[in-house]
């Protein structure tokens, strides 16, 4: 057997085992028997790696979104709760820690987006209790940047009324036409951007 | 004003599998749709999945929009799960078609996976006759080796991945990739032949102190 | 007078996630070093220099309070950051776990020393090597991205945010009410949530590219190329998009309350939702123009929406 041949049958000799004729050349060639050697031997060192790369936490924070709104998740919905589906890591900062103050906001603002999503018989006792939850936080939230920096407090103050505003708009808007997805869509979107403020609130922290 | 440095590990994601909930379990309430058993069975296999993807297309973004299809496929479909199987296989399965599929949707359509990966002429590995040269031997740096198989064309890496790192028989890898065996250990073998070109360059390159 | 250099206790402890069994080829020690930049007694303007080396892949998180982030392609393997302080009431931490998958670069405030806005500001300008992820995250302090492809998160409370030339990537960003600006970039994901600041996209094209805001102004002028999902919406603020008359889109617009009105060429196209007719009447359109290939949508509560020929 020479060289061209036994590469030819290589593949089956490193993966299965060789023949006689096989076994003599690589006995008695030194560029074959190196090669047969190079290629078992990444083989095994392939076999060997191990899984090692995490992804970013956007891929949940995703796979969190299309989960809630391919309703493949259910919360549970007890009389006189709002249905709160638990998923702090949805307004979670990436690579944050929570202060306690971060936990509330973050809380609170899951809080109004599972009343959005649901509650399907919207309740006066329902739609209290998120308001009053909104206000509070609202007002926690500006205290606690304001105390860090007046100025970027008085951004979030401002961005949080016009964020309400639009809550409150696409709230009348889906109440007014039920049923509409725009209508359904632009309230998910107001929602979003509210839990955007106090996911990027969270994030700071003052002594 | 202070920054928030973060505090102990660098990702918030929640530790997984909580105090007393087994996989089986996980399992279970996932089918029910619950939301902290789907956390709890993505931090369990998010890095396998993931690290599949990446070594399967080199490149993190793409790799994290599969892994993301994965796991939505894999939460749409959990009710199916009989147990047949062990829960990873299934989903490492499941992870290998949404990569090959996501691959079939880039090609042409009227091409076949395999011919869209087949490497152009100059990708292909020198043959290697009567010309001795020095062994790889011991291991293998694990960074170079990442980096030489991230180097590969992409058919070549598809199917080493399969095999050599994932364990897949060219039975199965056949029947993946919609190509013969024959194909997938001449794949496979240009692979490693590829690899070690480009280990023994890099291991010559630092030996020349460069 | 120079700090000496302060090692804090190791507070991380790698990675987590699998318990697998590690073999020789692989880590198993996750020390993660810890280098800790000090600022020098300066009066202005000291700049330090630090390198990371991490592993393709790899996350890099920068964290600054004012000052600014400069972010660009870098042609060594290596993480380069310039950091420049202006006083020594603040400090630069630069950390990289033992795996080399996860570095960061911080700025920590010496509050116990009252630093002013000015004392606190730091100037970062980081060069970037490709295959590394980047998550930029600041306060005041404005951040420009150029040049660097793959997946970039930018967030920033009133700094203004500018990203120019990627392609193949992930763009994430996200204000308050500061301006944002991305410039030829095309083939990426791009996703950008701002509650008041306005936002401008300048030949940008992808996959997928979503905007949105509340009262911030979207302007687009771009030919939406690639056959990808375009998606523009805001509460209030108006929409302009500037399309060339090559511009092969699917388009659909549509507002609760504002105007909608185009002088693009497009074919027009019934819409079973919502025909713009009766009470969608100047509130509605939808056309194509040439094939048709990439979708845009453009939705609002209030704001004007225009689409115009460029």
């Amino acid at each position: 057997m020479n060289c061209e041949q036994l590469q030819e049958i290589l593949p089956h000799v490193i993966d299965e085992g060789g023949n006689a004729d096989a076994d003599a050349h690589l006995a008695s060639c030194a560029s074959c028997g190196e090669l047969a050697h190079d290629l078992k031997h990444i083989a095994t060192q392939a076999g060997l790696l191990l899984p090692m790369h995490d992804p970013s936490p956007r891929v949940w924070n995703n796979i969190q979104q299309s989960l809630v709104s391919e309703g493949l998740i259910r919360g549970g919905r007890t009389p006189g709760s709002a249905g709160v589906t638990a998923f702090p890591q949805r307004v979670a900062p990436p690579h944050r820690a929570w202060t306690p103050l971060g936990s509330f906001i973050a809380a609170a603002a899951v809080l109004l987006l599972a009343v959005v999503l649901f509650r399907y018989t919207p309740s006066a006792a329902g739609t209290q209790a998120a308001n009053q939850a909104s206000a509070s936080g609202d007002q926690q939230l500006i205290s606690r940047i304001s105390k860090g920096d007046p100025a970027v407090g008085k951004a979030y103050e401002e961005s949080l009324k016009q964020v309400n505003s639009y809550i409150a708009d696409a709230e009348k808007a889906a109440k007014d036409n039920s049923g509409d997805a725009f209508a359904s869509e632009q309230l998910m979107d107001a929602y979003q951007h509210k839990a955007m403020l106090y996911e990027m609130a969270a994030a700071r922290s003052t002594e | 004003m202070k920054i928030a440095a973060p505090k102990g590990k660098l990702t918030q994601v929640k530790k997984v599998i909580a105090p007393g909930l087994s996989e089986a379990e996980a399992i279970d309430r996932a089918k029910n749709g619950d939301a902290e058993a789907f956390e709890a069975l993505y931090g369990l296999h998010k890095r396998r999945v993931y690290s599949l993807c990446l070594r399967m297309v080199s490149n993190t973004s793409e790799a994290e929009d599969l892994t993301q299809e994965a796991f939505l496929q894999l939460y749409r479909k959990i009710s199916t799960f009989r147990g047949e199987s062990a829960f990873s296989t299934w989903l490492h399965r499941l992870s290998v078609n949404v990569v090959l599929m996501h691959l079939r949707k880039k090609s042409l359509p009227e091409v076949s996976l395999d011919e869209m990966l087949e490497p152009v002429q100059e990708d292909a590995p020198k043959k290697d006759i009567g010309s001795p040269d020095t062994t790889l031997t011991g291991s293998i740096d694990r960074v170079n080796l990442e980096r030489a198989i991230e180097d590969l064309p992409p058919g070549y890496r598809i199917i080493f991945v399969l095999h050599d790192i994932e364990g897949y028989e060219h039975n199965e890898i056949a029947e993946m990739m919609g190509c013969s065996i024959g194909n997938s250990k001449s794949q496979l073998h240009k692979a490693r032949m590829k690899l070690r070109e480009h280990l023994k360059f890099s291991r010559a390159e630092k030996t020349a102190g460069r | 007078m120079k700090w000496p250099p302060r090692v804090r206790p190791n507070k991380h402890t790698g990675l987590q996630g699998d318990t697998n069994k590690m073999t020789k080829l692989n880590s198993t020690a996750v020390i993660g070093a810890l280098v800790i930049m000090s600022a020098s007694m300066a009066v202005a303007g000291n700049v330090k220099q630090s390198r990371l080396n991490l592993n393709p892949g790899a996350v890099l998180t920068i964290v600054n309070g004012g000052g600014s982030v400069s972010l660009h392609a870098g042609t060594e393997q290596q993480v380069v950051i310039n950091a420049t302080t202006y006083s020594d009431k603040v400090e630069v931490d630069t950390r990289v776990t033992a795996d080399r998958t996860r570095g960061e670069v911080i700025t920590h405030t010496l509050s116990q020393q009252r630093p002013s806005a000015e004392d606190a500001k730091v100037d970062y300008d980081i060069a970037v090597p490709s295959g590394i992820s980047v998550i930029v995250n600041t306060s005041t302090a404005p951040i420009t991205v150029e040049g660097v492809s793959g997946d970039i998160t930018v967030s920033s409370d009133t700094g203004q945010i500018v990203a120019r030339r990627a392609s193949k990537s992930h763009l994430h960003v996200r204000s308050i009410n500061a301006s944002v600006e991305i410039a030829d970039v095309n083939g990426t994901h791009v996703e950008v949530t701002t509650a008041g600041g306005p936002v401008r996209l300048t030949r940008v094209s992808g996959p997928s590219v979503e905007v949105s805001t509340t009262t911030g102004k979207i302007t687009y002028i771009g030919d939406c190329a690639g056959g990808g999902k375009y998606k523009l919406s805001t509460h209030n603020a108006p929409i302009d998009v500037f399309l060339p008359e090559t511009a092969s889109v699917d388009m659909e617009a549509r507002s609760s309350e504002g105007s909608v009105d185009s002088d693009f060429p497009f074919t027009k196209k019934d819409h079973e939702s919502y025909p713009p007719t009766g009470a969608n009447q100047g509130r509605a359109f939808s056309g194509t123009s040439n094939s048709g290939l990439s979708s845009v949508d453009l939705r609002s509560y209030s704001g004007r929406i225009r689409v115009k020929k460029q």
